[in-house]
């Protein structure tokens, strides 16, 4: 939805109301929500300290006040700021906004980048059950195939060359206790491989 | 002078010592200037190994990392837009359109010999001041004044990194609330690792502890960056830009002098403040640069004298930053409050007494920052030399290296997955943070002065019998106190007013 005006030198200026309420709106939603609900939670540690009077939870519940108090300041600051600012004259619009509109992404895209966010939480969820050694060579090759790179020597090559200097700096070097897995068979396999990398150590 | 030529001869008499030296400089450099990680990221995965170094080694190698990776930060903001560390962030303004203009060569020249001139200053001003600061802080700070020293730091660095005063505030709230987890500083209660809310019970061990402010930094820094590349490279907008290897004339170094001596002074001035140091001062410099030229359209465009602000002032504030650290016990920045977490790993308080109880550890902490900053010129120009050959590396390449290394260093500092968990959440909410303009400066900041922030109010407050105009019988107490409501005052009518003016322009 949106409101349009003639300026005098026949440009056409163009309020934009939509977003008005929306986006500032939610956020400001989202910080009082999270400053409500950890004001609610303070109540569980609203204990009395011997002499000091705010007690354990003085302290959070001015923080969680503060958040509410500078949300609702930028709510009030957006909301007057948009509807006094004026988008662009019409003739321009059009193209600026065709530079500043995000691009379409194909479903392969949304995919990759939904991948580029999953991959390491997959990679901590899977560390501590077959162990570092074991996870980490997939979790190399995975975020180069997801960053695009479809050589096979490049994703062999820098596979190698980054789990070899993890291996060479951080076992053999600096005897970093990484996680080896809890299921047995991998638990023996990483403790081979950190056999291998500490050989005549 | 003596001490000084002491700590020179037992940092350069100690092979260990110089190996230390030597690789806080050239990683500080690296990994300053490798896009995707910062100074801080090496500092954060060489932090858990100090336990295992002297005092001396760690502090020192630390004090290198500071002064060799503010200088490296400018490199990626110069040739990749990318600002190492947040006070790099004015040198893109001008240092990346003089890349984008086939000038990189001048944009880092000038970097390396501005970063080399302020921090050199500033680590003469640094030994000749600390000392003075440190004896008359006996005397004049007490838990009021390092309360107020630290509100007037946030008040000051609020809105540094984000894109409105209300979103750079939010964000130092954010930090400060996080900080709140763990237990409470005044009698050891738990807070927010149990309870319940609604009928939902909920505990965790690991919240007991609180939430380490390492994974933090390695997740809002090193992985958001590489979320954020990763995204560009999904929608296909990430150019490599162009690099060459001419430097600034003399005759163009001459016309910037001005310029200097001021970033200079307004580099070392906001690097004392806690909580900013090189941050603020990059902008201040920056921002007076511009108020001060003849052609301040310019700025923006591939200004040299852009560059030569930002970066002349925020190494102007390295060693500046160093004096409430060591007189004071406060960090002004992410490295710094590293620094003081090795001071607490290895039982020492920084403070007032580090100047009786360990004048080795300071006298040689000074000697390295001096020659690193001397060292920079030299290694500078071979790096410039060099960076454009791993610059050719593809950032695609560089990505898994990088999660590895924040990986690793998360876990590493207390064994713990969860750590790894925070950092890869820290990562995911800071690329969103970049994204929407919340600072994730702003929060780490807030993160690492809340608990110091809480502890000094609950002692001021049972000092002062609770009574809140206390503050106001003690001279330095109120001057910073009447200065940080001043300092938010003034940015709010700022950014009023700045809304009134465009309302203007646009009517």
């Amino acid at each position: 939805m949106s409101s349009s005006d003639n300026r005098p030198d026949g440009q056409t200026l163009t309020v934009s109301i939509s977003p008005l309420f929306s986006t500032p709106v939610l956020e400001w939603l989202f910080w009082l929500v999270l400053a409500g609900t950890l004001y609610a939670l303070t109540d569980n540690f609203d204990e009395p300290i011997a002499e000091y009077r705010f007690g354990a939870s003085g302290w959070p519940r001015v923080l969680c006040a503060a958040v509410a108090f500078g949300a609702t300041a930028q709510l009030l600051y957006k909301l007057t700021r948009k509807h006094a600012m004026p988008v662009e004259p019409s003739g321009q619009s059009e193209n600026q906004a065709d530079e500043a509109a995000p691009p379409v992404l194909s479903l392969g895209s949304k995919l990759q980048r939904a991948g580029v966010f999953a991959t390491p939480f997959v990679y901590l969820y899977v560390m501590p059950e077959i162990g570092f050694y074991v996870a980490t060579p997939f979790f190399i090759l995975a975020i180069l195939l997801l960053l695009e790179v479809r050589s096979l020597k490049a994703l062999a090559a820098v596979t190698a060359v980054v789990y070899g200097l993890v291996l060479l700096i951080f076992t053999r070097l600096f005897y970093v206790a990484l996680p080896v897995g809890r299921i047995e068979s991998f638990y023996d396999l990483n403790n081979w491989i950190i056999g291998l990398v500490r050989i005549g150590m | 002078m003596v001490e000084f030529l002491n700590g020179t001869l037992t940092l350069f008499g100690d092979p260990t010592a110089v190996m230390l030296f030597g690789l806080g400089l050239i990683g500080g450099m690296l990994f300053g200037a490798i896009p995707g990680v910062n100074m801080l990221t090496l500092g954060a995965v060489l932090l858990p190994f100090t336990i295992n170094m002297e005092p001396n080694h760690a502090v020192m190698l630390f004090s290198v990392i500071y002064c060799a990776g503010v200088f490296g930060g400018a490199i990626t903001a110069i040739l990749f837009n990318i600002p190492g560390a947040p006070e790099n962030a004015p040198t893109c303004f001008d240092g990346y359109p003089m890349t984008v203009q086939g000038k990189s060569g001048k944009a880092i020249g000038a970097a390396v010999s501005c970063s080399a001139i302020g921090g050199v200053a500033s680590a003469v001003v640094m030994m000749a001041a600390t000392p003075l600061i440190a004896g008359w802080a006996v005397r004049a700070f007490g838990p009021q004044e390092i309360f107020a020293l630290i509100f007037f730091g946030l008040a000051v660095s609020a809105s540094v990194g984000a894109e409105t005063l209300w979103k750079g505030w939010l964000s130092v709230f954010a930090g400060l609330m996080i900080a709140t987890i763990g237990t409470d500083p005044v009698g050891g209660v738990p807070r927010f690792n149990g309870g319940s809310l609604m009928g939902f019970e909920f505990s965790s061990y690991y919240l007991s502890a609180g939430i380490h402010f390492i994974p933090m930094i390695l997740g809002f820094f090193a992985v958001s960056e590489v979320f954020v590349q990763a995204m560009s490279i999904a929608e296909g907008k990430r150019k490599r830009p162009k690099a060459n290897l001419e430097f600034p004339s003399l005759l163009e170094f001459w016309s910037v002098r001005f310029t200097m001596l001021r970033s200079m002074f307004l580099g070392f001035f906001a690097g004392i403040l806690p909580g900013i140091g090189a941050t603020l001062a990059a902008f201040l410099g920056y921002s007076q640069a511009v108020r001060w030229s003849k052609t301040p359209e310019r700025f923006g465009k591939g200004e040299l004298a852009g560059v030569v602000a930002s970066e002349t002032a925020n190494n102007s504030a390295t060693g500046a930053a160093m004096i409430p650290l060591l007189a004071l016990g406060l960090p002004g920045g992410a490295l710094t409050a590293m620094i003081m977490g090795i001071f607490q790993i290895h039982g020492m308080e920084p403070g007032p007494l580090i100047f009786i109880n360990s004048s080795d550890l300071v006298w040689v902490t000074f000697a390295a920052m001096f020659w690193a900053n001397l060292c920079i010129v030299a290694l500078g120009w071979l790096q410039t030399k060099t960076v454009v050959h791993i610059l050719n590396v593809p950032f695609r390449w560089l990505a898994p290296g990088i999660l590895l290394l924040a990986t690793i260093g998360a876990f590493a500092l207390r064994n713990l997955t969860i750590d790894v968990w925070v950092m890869f959440l820290a990562g995911a909410i800071g690329f969103f943070l970049r994204r929407t303009g919340y600072s994730a400066a702003g929060i780490v900041l807030g993160l690492i002065l809340g608990k110091l922030g809480e502890s000094a109010f609950a002692k001021s407050m049972q000092l002062m019998d609770y009574d809140f105009l206390g503050f106001f019988s003690r001279p330095i107490a109120a001057f910073l106190l009447v200065a940080a409501v001043l300092t938010v005052a003034s940015s709010i009518w700022n950014e009023v007013r700045g809304h009134k003016l465009q309302k203007a322009l646009m009517d």
